[in-house]
């Protein structure tokens, strides 16, 4: 029995259709079987991040319409054993389905896989309603910002609300460097205002732009920070202890980037 | 006829029966559509007393005593007495409830102490609204964007952080206290203060904020 955990976060730009590719492909490279699901409809994104998007043939509004198989609309990512993309519709918007339809969807997809991951739209509206309406779990993703951070506490509030309980933080796009200079937030500020429990910490990588834009997920290759942070989340997702990151490993983190970065401008 | 729209108009009000005039219209004009007006409404009229309260085009006491002699020939209504009113009388504005939405009150209950009282347990995040008459309690923080209003005294055992309202129905005496105090905005009665923009980080240092002489004052616990 899979599965299912959003990636969510208010605020659009933080990272989340970044997160569920990195992720989804972490997990597949684990030796799991794993769906991402894109419920951006109207705005679909997580097929060009994946590097799949000349391979759509149906998509999400298709398979809850009945007009194909789910198994016909799921894109095998031949890179990686084990990871499948259902794709969103760009022609359609948020109307198309309905959180009904994707608690059936999610349930189907749970007898086959080991993780859905469901990639969240911005907002709190109808789209936001149906990617978390068959969550188990949820991923709520935050940057280093006042607006980023006001916006994923009135998330976890709604998903506390819908009976999702102890969603887990992401803060991605972190930097060391201005963090030290105060002329950004820490993590331990943020973890004090949301109060749950971190998952891990993506720093800010330019690394990320890079696979991004190639469609290769960061995680995969594992050289940059952001794809070794993601790595490790990936571990943690599945139950794995590894250390780091929490309010004690924080400072062997900061100094072990801090090192980076001073070998970079030396 | 476009006079329709703005013809004579009869309204019932609780005080008597209010005719509209429009100010440029001819008092023969005025007489026969009044005449006409009542004579449609005969069975309504018939039997009646009231009170002739007329607005708009001022008239002569001759006018006036020939509008009641319309009126009651017409109708067989029993007019008591009429008089001239400059405009609508403003409708008696209640007191806009206060910024927070709860009506004001007059009198409250001195013991605030002792009023109903609701727990909040967890974090009172982002675009959460607790609405309460009586006194509330978080266990926990209170996170900016979110907003508290109690009718009493609220107490955030945890950090402060978004805007609260006690006393929201006018009662001065209420009181705010939390164990660190960093609101966006608070309110007490009918009085709002914001904290100061200066935004070092402060400890955990349990404080109180009261009114005095009109002003919020924060003081330590």
């Amino acid at each position: 029995m899979g599965e299912v955990i959003v990636i969510t976060s208010g605020k659009g730009g933080v990272g989340k259709t970044t997160t569920t590719a990195n992720l989804g492909t972490g997990l597949a490279l684990l030796d799991k079987k794993v769906v991402l699901i894109d419920a951006d409809i109207g705005l679909r994104n997580l097929d060009l991040v994946m590097g799949l998007e000349n391979r759509i043939v149906y998509d999400l509004v298709n398979v809850v319409e009945g007009a194909c198989r789910i198994k016909q609309a799921l894109i095998k990512d031949k890179r990686f054993e084990g990871l499948y993309l259902l794709p969103a519709a760009q022609t359609r918007d948020k109307n198309a389905v309905s959180p009904e339809q994707m608690v059936k969807l999610c349930d189907d997809l749970k007898d086959e896989f080991d993780y859905i991951i469901v990639d969240c739209p911005a907002g709190i509206e109808q789209g936001f309603k149906n990617a978390i309406a068959g969550a188990d779990r949820a991923i709520v993703i935050t940057t280093p910002e006042v607006s980023a951070v006001r916006d994923a506490d009135r998330v976890i509030g709604i998903l506390e609300a819908n009976e999702i309980k102890k969603p887990m933080l992401l803060i991605n796009r972190v930097r060391p460097d201005m963090v030290k200079k105060g002329d950004m937030m820490s993590i331990e500020d943020i973890i004090d205002i949301l109060a749950i429990d971190l998952i891990g910490v993506v720093p800010d990588d330019e690394n990320i732009i890079i696979s991004t834009n190639r469609g290769e997920p960061a995680v995969a290759e594992g050289k940059s920070l952001a794809g070794q942070a993601y790595q490790n989340i990936t571990k943690r997702l599945m139950g794995e202890e590894v250390p780091l990151i929490d309010l004690a490993g924080n400072d062997g983190f900061l100094s072990k980037m801090k090192k980076l970065f001073g070998f970079k401008s030396a | 006829m476009d006079n329709d729209t703005k013809g004579i108009s009869f309204k019932g009000t609780a005080e008597g029966l209010v005719i509209l005039i429009p100010n440029e219209m001819e008092t023969d004009l005025v007489m026969s559509q009044i005449a006409e007006k009542v004579k449609a409404a005969e069975k309504f009229f018939r039997g009646a007393k009231l009170n002739v309260i007329y607005r708009g085009k001022k008239l002569s006491e001759k006018e006036e005593k020939q509008l009641v002699k319309i009126m009651v020939d017409n109708s067989g209504v029993t007019v008591e007495g009429i008089r001239h009113e400059l405009a609508a009388k403003p409708v008696e504005k209640k007191r806009p409830a206060n910024i927070s939405g709860i009506p004001i009150r007059k009198i409250f209950f001195k013991e605030l102490e002792e009023g109903p009282c609701k727990f909040v347990r967890g974090t009172v995040r982002s675009g959460t609204r607790i609405l309460y008459e009586g006194n509330v309690v978080v266990i926990g923080d209170a996170n900016p964007g979110s907003e508290i209003v109690a009718s009493g005294n609220i107490v955030i055992f945890g950090a402060l952080r978004g805007m609260v309202h006690a006393g929201a129905d006018g009662n001065r005496e209420a009181f705010i206290a939390a164990l660190k105090l960093a609101p966006t905005q608070l309110r007490i009665g009918d009085i709002i203060t914001r904290c100061p923009d200066t935004s070092e980080e402060i400890e955990f240092l349990p404080e109180i904020a009261t009114v005095k002489d009109g002003i919020i004052y924060v003081e330590p616990l």
